[in-house]
């Protein structure tokens, strides 16, 4: 804007930022807030709207105890495990993968780089039912392995290695191979240490990735020992005896277990995300 | 890219890349491939698979659940893109300028992105919910009539694109909101100066330099609602009367609910044609800008 922006203008701005913050805001604080009110307060003021709809009045933790008396706690472990061991696994896997893309020149280098490349543009939904037909060939179904294998290698994180890799100097590697060190030594002491906020976005990727799993934990283990916990959540609310005040519990704990590694990490995030893509 | 590239012996590149492109080859090309040759068999009542030819993409052709099935996904992709890549472009312009306060509306307009959808579905469920949902309850305290939301055939359809933009919107922002930023003051400044309004900037600058960043959110954000599942599963199970029924949750009734693998593995397949369209428009926005002639 050449012109001073007006008192008007700047008003308008800042009406329109608080408008779409309150639309988007508003269902998430709504959710939380509603999961430490009294069971009878949640729908009463739902339909009562007031200033009593936003503001408790009375704070509990019921629903918490209730939600920890039933399949929550075992699908917090479950989801926690199965997203801790792909991300540990998966870093270092598709890490490998990207070095190699980035630093190496081998026979058909291009053709496998374009497959890795199509294979995160085909989201993972895309072959969900194949995949169950593949697991139930081998008699996977209902293991954690089912959960986890097809989960750990990665195209987009292999991609987000491989970027950054490039963008390490070629002369750092000549003189590493110089004082001779092994390309092992090169990739696990010398790039791995440098790679910090392509470590951390990949992770949270691969994390989210699998707290948020729904769709195929339905399909592919469906035991109550290896429940997750989006799947236990969406469950409990078809229930006919739905305990509405532990569902709130329960939804807020996921949601805010998805949220603060988000908030803390989402520098990295957004930058590895929005700099990759745009090459 | 190979100009600065190491030559070693080959069993270290393929120490390198093997974990991970096994991964790739078993659990995402084995299903391609498993999707494509299921698609042409079917299961006797015995039990067993045979090969049936066309029979199962034949079934497809002459069902019309099938067809009303792809309308209702067409439909939906036609009306949400586009939606969704207007809200997500509004809101990074109304992010774009650094002013007071801007870096925590920013932070707040990405968090309904870490609502997983089967919670963003659980959420909008309860607040939609026709007659104790407050949603309603606000309509009726300013006196509007209530609605039936995903109750409703009419809006049903509508609703599930109001909720999935709810949870995308910020996502998309991003990309956007970075091509923006890479826009030079200098070509605003300019064109101001030789009298441009803002309406005709925006058409002549923003536009056509967003060109790169719009094409990408507009196939990768296609790919992911053509693939919508959670909240057609969670909240309407593909009504009312059909009116949300997706083709992803088609393909998930047809194996799991009709217990049909045949016609299952035949509508994945139909989806995964759609995808691989998708994925190949998407790779050649990956070039590198050069080969782009802007």
């Amino acid at each position: 804007m050449i012109a001073a922006p007006s008192f008007l203008r700047v008003g308008l701005r800042y009406g329109a930022l608080v408008f779409v913050a309150t639309l988007l805001l508003l269902p998430i604080y709504w959710l939380i807030m509603s999961s430490f009110r009294p069971g009878g307060d949640i729908f009463r003021y739902a339909t009562d709207v007031g200033w009593r709809t936003l503001v408790p009045q009375t704070l509990t933790l019921d629903h918490y105890r209730t939600m920890l008396a039933g399949d929550m706690p075992r699908a917090v472990f479950n989801s926690a495990f199965i997203a801790i061991v792909t991300v540990t696994i998966g870093t270092f896997m598709n890490s490998l993968a990207g070095f190699a893309f980035a630093v190496f020149e081998f026979p058909f280098k291009r053709l496998l780089f374009a497959f890795v490349l199509l294979s995160f543009m085909m989201p993972f939904e895309s072959i969900v039912i194949p995949l169950y037909t593949l697991i139930r060939t081998l008699e996977w179904t209902n293991s954690y392995a089912a959960l986890i294998l097809p989960e750990l290698a990665n195209g987009l994180v292999i991609f987000l290695f491989r970027q950054f890799f490039l963008g390490i100097p070629r002369e750092i590697y000549e003189a590493a191979r110089v004082d001779g060190a092994s390309w092992w030594t090169i990739f696990l002491r010398l790039t791995m240490p440098l790679s910090g906020p392509t470590i951390a976005t990949a992770s949270l990727m691969q994390f989210i990735h699998q707290w948020d799993a729904f769709f195929w934990p339905l399909v592919a283990a469906s035991t109550p020992e290896l429940v997750v916990v989006q799947v236990a959540i969406a469950r409990n609310m078809t229930l006919e005896t739905a305990n509405w005040g532990a569902l709130f519990a329960s939804a807020s704990t996921a949601v805010l277990l998805a949220m603060i590694p988000f908030l803390l990490l989402q520098r990295f995030y957004i930058r590895t995300v929005t700099v990759s893509t745009d090459k | 890219m190979s100009s600065t590239a190491f030559r070693v012996p080959i069993w270290i590149p393929l120490a390198f890349v093997a974990p991970a492109l096994l991964g790739l080859v078993v659990f995402r090309l084995a299903p391609i491939m498993i999707a494509i040759i299921g698609g042409f068999t079917g299961t006797s009542l015995r039990g067993e698979t045979r090969f049936v030819g066309l029979r199962n993409f034949a079934d497809l052709v002459d069902d019309a659940s099938f067809w009303s099935s792809i309308e209702v996904t067409l439909l939906f992709n036609l009306l949400i893109n586009p939606f969704q890549i207007i809200c997500a472009l509004g809101l990074a312009m109304l992010v774009l300028r650094p002013t007071r306060g801007v870096a925590f509306f920013r932070a707040a307009y990405l968090l309904p992105m870490t609502v997983s959808i089967a919670l963003t579905s659980v959420i909008w469920a309860i607040l939609l919910e026709p007659s104790v949902g407050p949603v309603n309850g606000l309509l009726r305290a300013l006196g509007l009539p209530p609605q039936r939301f995903f109750r409703s055939e009419s809006q049903a359809l509508i609703t599930l694109i109001l909720v999935a933009t709810w949870k995308g919107v910020g996502y998309w922002m991003i990309f956007l909101l970075a091509g923006l930023l890479a826009i030079p003051k200098e070509l605003h400044e300019a064109a101001a100066i030789d009298g441009a309004t803002a309406w005709q900037r925006f058409w002549r600058i923003t536009l056509p330099l967003m060109r790169r960043p719009l094409a990408f959110v507009l196939v990768a954000d296609t790919a992911i609602n053509f693939l919508l599942f959670a909240p057609v599963y969670i909240i309407t199970h593909g009504g009312p009367a059909g009116s949300t029924a997706l083709l992803m949750f088609e393909a998930y009734q047809a194996a799991f609910a009709l217990l049909n693998h045949g016609r299952s593995l035949a509508i994945s397949t139909v989806i995964l044609i759609i995808i691989a369209i998708i994925a190949i428009a998407e790779l050649r926005l990956f070039r590198p800008p050069d080969e782009d002639s802007a």
